[in-house]
């Protein structure tokens, strides 16, 4: 006996906005064939494809299957492979194999590596303070509330956001240091984009915490901070947004669902090791998101 | 991938109806694919329709290179309330799949079996 199980609003679904999509393929290039066909003679297939131009030049019919595969290559896993890959042949040879705090040395070479490469102060310790560890597990963490009245469908700014990050859920509780903004009207591009790429650090770790609860919080919130993966050069900037995880979690830091999957950690357990370091960043020059390395020896 | 219209094109209630319907990843992923690419195709071709040749390619150019600061600059020299545009645009695309959503949402999930 065989269960054919049909689920009829999705079929709905794919094959009216399937048939739309290609009249919108059909209608603009039939209304601006020159221009788009210039512009296809004029940059590389490879630029295209990872460009906002892609889905419009080099896909001929969004069939199943191949549609999603070609719409996913250009947008966010793949993002910061390439050219970092380099990266981290340079670190295998100075990360400990074992995830496992790194000692002075070692922190001195990975924090001059990486500095080198993304051409910004990449330290372990700023304004004398320090964190437990630079090298532990991160873990998948939840979207958080950014204004009172957030909700999750709101942080997606496109369907692919939500097909991706959607299903990560919201957490119940806000973060450590609360809401980004204390209102919708007052929330800007500036407090989404650190919701978006935050961490939850252990900062209740860090030596000295509890003799300095208000001056650390403080120094804390929404510290900019580097992560990489050793193993695949991706990585990413983003701030403290939360504290944890706890210990008996076996994780060392947590990662909002933007920076899971630009590190290459979004799939599967959703862990895996990371460095992560301060960004010595005084006059915030440094964007979130995303990072590619700039100097290569 | 941040699209230099993001800030003006809000999905929120398309998204909370694909959110009522029971989806798997895969079927997600699918219909997300479909609504970005049909709102970027729909915004694109309301620009392109507004500027002369020379200026299409100009723009296609910025579009590529991702330079959203040019972009805004070039079209805001080029065509009269292009934000505006870009918005109606946006809105009547979502209209119809709003159509499209309450559709589907009357359809029923079938399971058939096959002896």
């Amino acid at each position: 006996m065989n269960f054919t199980s049909k689920n009829e609003p999705f079929e709905h679904l794919r094959k009216v906005w399937t048939s739309k999509h290609r009249n919108l393929q059909d209608k603009i290039w039939d209304k601006h064939k020159e221009s788009l066909s210039w512009i296809g003679r004029t940059i590389s297939p490879r630029s295209l494809a990872l460009g906002s131009l892609g889905g419009l030049l080099l896909l001929t019919a969004p069939q199943s299957g191949s549609f999603n595969t070609q719409i996913a290559s250009t947008q966010g896993v793949l993002e910061g492979v390439d050219t970092n890959v380099l990266l981290a042949d340079q670190l295998k040879d100075i990360v400990p194999k074992e995830v496992r705090p790194l000692d002075k040395t070692e922190e001195g070479d990975i924090t001059k590596t990486l500095s080198q490469v993304f051409g910004f102060k990449v330290t372990s310790e700023l304004e004398g303070i320090k964190l437990n560890r630079n090298y532990g597990l991160i873990g998948g963490e939840q979207h958080l509330y950014r204004y009172p009245g957030d909700n999750l469908q709101a942080h997606a700014d496109s369907s692919g956001d939500w097909a991706k990050y959607g299903g990560s859920g919201i957490a119940p509780g806000l973060g450590a240091w609360g809401y980004f903004a204390p209102s919708k009207l007052e929330f800007t591009e500036k407090d989404k984009q650190k919701e978006r790429y935050y961490l939850a650090i252990q900062t209740f770790l860090a030596p000295g915490f509890a003799e300095n609860v208000g001056k650390y919080r403080d120094f804390f919130k929404h510290r900019k901070m580097l992560i990489v993966n050793p193993k695949t050069g991706q990585a990413v900037v983003a701030v403290i947004g939360d504290a944890g995880p706890a210990e008996f979690t076996g994780k060392h830091l947590g990662g909002s669902p933007e920076v899971m999957d630009v590190v290459g950690l979004a799939g599967g357990p959703r862990k895996g090791a990371v460095l992560y370091f301060f960004i010595d960043d005084p006059k915030d020059e440094i964007p979130l998101g995303p990072i590619k390395i700039k100097n290569f020896s | 991938m941040k699209q230099f219209y993001t800030h003006l094109v809000e999905i929120e209630e398309i998204i909370v109806e694909l959110d009522k319907l029971d989806l798997s990843d895969e079927q997600r992923h699918h219909l997300a694919s479909l609504v970005d690419s049909s709102l970027h195709h729909t915004i694109l071709d309301a620009i392109l329709s507004e500027l002369k040749e020379e200026d299409k390619r100009v723009f296609l150019k910025h579009v590529h290179d991702g330079e959203h600061d040019k972009l805004w600059e070039f079209l805001n020299g080029k065509v009269d309330n292009v934000e505006d545009k870009i918005k109606k645009s946006a809105e009547q695309l979502k209209v119809e799949m709003h159509k499209d959503l309450k559709e589907a949402r009357q359809k029923r999930s079938t399971t058939k079996v096959d002896d």
